[in-house]
C-alpha cells in the first residue's frame, strides 16, 4: 500500500455529486442509528457489532481515501453526539480508518471477496488500539488480558464476519451491482 | 485534507474537556441531539422486536442454570417467608406504638420522570446509555436511575431532551451502599469488565451469599436509601487484607434496559 497520494492521485479526485452525497448521508445516518441502538443489543461471540467502522470502511473501499476520510470524520461526530461522549475521539479515529481504508483500495489490486474482510480486520484492530490507548491517556483503566482477550479478539472476529454482508449492502446502495472490482489502481 | 480533519478532531476533543458543561461543544451537541433524539427513539421502537426476539433466543441457552438459581433462591425464600411475616406483625405493632410514619423507599419532594433508553454505548471502556428526558423534564447531573428491578445508575449530562447515565457497572461508578440485613456498609464499585463489587466492607463483618445489597444513602449521597442494588454473589476474605472483597449480582439485567425513572428533586 502506498500512503503518501501523487500529484495524479490529487487530480483523478472527483467531488461527489448531490445524488451521491445524499446517498452517503442516508449511509452515515443508518450506519449511526444501527450502532447506538441495534447493535448494543446483538452481543455475539463476546462483542458487539461496529457497524459505523465498517460502514467507513465499505465507504472507503468504494469511493477512495478522500471521501472515507471525510465520511470517518462525520461517521465519528455522529456517533460521538448520539451517545453523548467526547467530540473528535471516534472522529480522529474513523479520519484515520477512512483514509486508510481508501489508500488500500486505490493503490492494491483486490478482488472484492477479499478487500473488506483485510480492511475490516485491520480497521478494527487500529481502531481498538487507539481507542484504548486514548482510554488509558484518559487515566481509565485498561487491563492488558482484558483488552486482548474479551475486546480486541471477539471484535477482530465478529466485525470480520460481517464485513462481506455490510460491504455488498454498501457498495450496491452506493455504486449499484457492477464491476465486482475493489481496487482502482492509479 | 486528512490532515486537517485529524487536526480539527483534535482541536474538538480538546475544546470538548477544557471548556464548561455550558461551552461551544457541548452547546453544538446538544442541538445536534435535539433533532437526532427523536429518529433515535423512533429507532428504538422500530427494533424493539428485533432486540427482543435476540433477547428471547440468548436466554435459551441460559434458561437451564437460571431455572436452578431460581429454584434455589425460592427455597430459600420459602424459608425465610414465615419469618418476615412474623417480623411484618411485630414491625406493625412497633409502629403503631411509636405512630411511626410510614418510610417510604423514596423520600417525600422526590419526583419520578420516566425514560426510555434510546441509545447506548457500545465501548468495552464506558458503560453508559442516552434516555429521552432531560432538563426541560427537571433532570439534573448526579441524579439517580432506577427502574423496576433497582439502581441503573446516575446522570452524567444533561441537555433538553435527553440524558446521559452512567449505569453502576462503569469503572468510574461509586455508589454509597450497605447489606441487608446486617448492615454492613461498603462502596459498590464497577468494572472495567462489567461486574459490580462490594468494597471497603470491614473483614470483621458477617456477609452471606445470597444477602441484598441496597444504597445507604448516608452522607447525604446522590442515591436516596433503600433502592436495590443487588444480591451477594461470593465473599472473599484474605487474612492480609483489610477489606473484604465481595462480588455482588446486580438486580438489573443491563442487556434489557429499556424504560427507566430519575429520581428528581
Amino acid at each position: 500500500m502506498r500512503l503518501m497520494r501523487t500529484p495524479a492521485d490529487t487530480a483523478a479526485f472527483e467531488w461527489p455529486s448531490w445524488q451521491e452525497v445524499v446517498k452517503l448521508g442516508v449511509t452515515l445516518l443508518v450506519a449511526t442509528l444501527l450502532q447506538t441502538t441495534l447493535a448494543p443489543h446483538l452481543r455475539l461471540l463476546g462483542a458487539y457489532p461496529d457497524f459505523a467502522l465498517i460502514a467507513v470502511v465499505c465507504v472507503a473501499l468504494v469511493k477512495g481515501c478522500e471521501i472515507g476520510a471525510v465520511f470517518g470524520f462525520l461517521t465519528g461526530m455522529a456517533t460521538a453526539v448520539a451517545l453523548m461522549e467526547p467530540f473528535g475521539l471516534n472522529a480522529f479515529v474513523f479520519v484515520l480508518v477512512g483514509f486508510l481504508a481508501g489508500r488500500y483500495a486505490e493503490t492494491a489490486e483486490l478482488s472484492a471477496s477479499v478487500a473488506p474482510l483485510v480492511s475490516v480486520f485491520a480497521a478494527t484492530c487500529l481502531a481498538n488500539v487507539l481507542l484504548a490507548m486514548a482510554q488509558f491517556l484518559l487515566l481509565r483503566e485498561v487491563p492488558f488480558g482484558f483488552f486482548i482477550g474479551r475486546v480486541l479478539f471477539p471484535a477482530l472476529v465478529l466485525n470480520t464476519l460481517l464485513a462481506a454482508p455490510i460491504y455488498l449492502v454498501v457498495r450496491v446502495w452506493l455504486q449499484g451491482a457492477g464491476d465486482l472490482r475493489v481496487a482502482r489502481v492509479r | 485534507m486528512v490532515a486537517v480533519l485529524l487536526l480539527l478532531s483534535v482541536a474538538m476533543l480538546t475544546l470538548y474537556f477544557r471548556e464548561s458543561d455550558r461551552g461551544v461543544a457541548h452547546g453544538v451537541q446538544g442541538t445536534v441531539l435535539r433533532v437526532v433524539a427523536p429518529l433515535q427513539s423512533g429507532t428504538a421502537r422500530a427494533t424493539k422486536p428485533f432486540r427482543d426476539a435476540w433477547n428471547w433466543v440468548a436466554d435459551l441457552f441460559s434458561a437451564k442454570a437460571e431455572n436452578m438459581r431460581l429454584e434455589r433462591e425460592l427455597e430459600q425464600l420459602r424459608a425465610g417467608l414465615a419469618q418476615e411475616l412474623t417480623t411484618q406483625a411485630e414491625n406493625k405493632q412497633l409502629r403503631e406504638m411509636l405512630a411511626f410514619q410510614e418510610d417510604l423507599v423514596y423520600p417525600r419532594g422526590v419526583e419520578l420522570v420516566t425514560g426510555r433508553v434510546v441509545a447506548r454505548s457500545t465501548s468495552a471502556w464506558y458503560s453508559t446509555v442516552t434516555i429521552n428526558v432531560g432538563g426541560s423534564r427537571g433532570v439534573d447531573v448526579y441524579d439517580p436511575v432506577v427502574c423496576g428491578a433497582g439502581l441503573v445508575g446516575r446522570v452524567t449530562a444533561v441537555n433538553a431532551t435527553t440524558a446521559q447515565v452512567m449505569l453502576i457497572t462503569d469503572q468510574l461508578s461509586y455508589v454509597d451502599a450497605m447489606v441487608e440485613p446486617g448492615g454492613a456498609q461498603g462502596i459498590v464499585g464497577g468494572s472495567v469488565a462489567g461486574d459490580i463489587t462490594l468494597q471497603y466492607v470491614d473483614k470483621n463483618e458477617k456477609v452471606k451469599v445470597g444477602q441484598y445489597v441496597v444504597t445507604s444513602g448516608r452522607n447525604s449521597t446522590v442515591f436516596v436509601r433503600g433502592i436495590p442494588i443487588g444480591t451477594v454473589e461470593s465473599v472473599g476474605k484474605q487474612e492480609v487484607e483489610l477489606y473484604q472483597s465481595i462480588a455482588v449480582r446486580p438486580a438489573v439485567d443491563f442487556r434489557k434496559l429499556d424504560l427507566v425513572q430519575v429520581i428528581v428533586r
